[in-house]
């Protein structure tokens, strides 16, 4: 059987990352389970990708770090969308936009 | 004595940095293992599960430990300039009496300020690093209805 899920984009982690955190706080698992849920597992992300984009984010001061309690006790890393990270989502989002778009329109003529 | 104890401090904060490191991707490694546990797999195969999942542990977490430091060190040079640039402006406009010297010495005190301040509003700042643990209440994302 033909595996029929996509390797991301380069770039498009953050995008997923910024647009899961926009709703609430959440720990990297968290994120990774998200993503693949909202997906329904067409995108292939390995989960262990996620953290360096983590905190590269961190490091741009577009997500925001604490350390807390899980939902099952244990002390887990929770990240949160700051205001420049919320500003760069709308900036994504909107380039995404305009480039699936563009490649929608070029496919469409040729 | 004193480039000793910037050494050790050094060295304390990169142990404490891949600890931390260490500690967030075991969770999401225990996490996954509970995962696959609960669909039916026994333990050593939730394991290795988890790990194929996940990647190459080691690589990532030497990535987050470097980016960590990068960061540390980026805000160290910036905050050690911007002091440098806001020392210099306060002897510049103690020490000349001349109008647009004293003018120059401002500026420096206010880029440094500003600089500062902004640092702080980025969450580049120390007390964003400096806060510790703190516990908080967030939902489980798995028990989060979706849309």
């Amino acid at each position: 059987m033909p595996n029929e899920r996509t390797d991301l984009m380069q770039g498009t982690l953050e995008l997923l990352i910024l647009n899961t955190l926009a709703r609430e706080s959440m720990h990297g698992y968290g994120i990774v389970q998200r993503i693949h849920e909202a997906a329904e597992d067409l995108l292939k992300v390995e989960d262990g990708s996620l953290y360096p984009a983590l905190y590269r984010m961190e490091e741009r001061g577009w997500i925001k770090s604490e350390w807390g309690v899980s939902e099952n006790n244990r002390r887990a890393k929770f990240y949160k969308l700051t205001r420049a990270g919320q500003k760069q989502l709308e900036a994504q989002r909107a380039n995404w936009n305009r480039i699936s778009k563009a490649v929608a329109r070029i496919l469409q003529a040729t | 004595m004193k480039l000793a104890l910037a050494n050790l401090f050094s060295r304390l904060n990169r142990y404490k940095t891949a600890l931390e490191v260490d500690e967030e991707l075991q969770f999401h490694l225990a996490m996954l293992e509970r995962k696959y546990m609960q669909e039916g797999m026994c333990a050593a195969d939730a394991q290795a599960a988890a790990l194929r999942r996940f990647g190459n542990f080691q690589r990532v977490k030497q990535q987050c430990v470097e980016i960590t430091k990068r960061s540390t060190l980026l805000r160290r040079v910036l905050k050690t300039s911007l002091m440098l640039m806001g020392l210099a402006g306060l002897l510049i406009s103690i020490g000349s009496s001349d109008y647009k010297v004293d003018r120059i010495g401002h500026v420096l005190i206010m880029i440094a300020i500003m600089g500062r301040l902004l640092l702080y509003v980025r969450g580049l700042g120390p007390f964003t690093y400096l806060a510790g643990v703190k516990a908080t209440s967030i939902t489980d994302p798995a028990k989060t209805p979706r849309n």
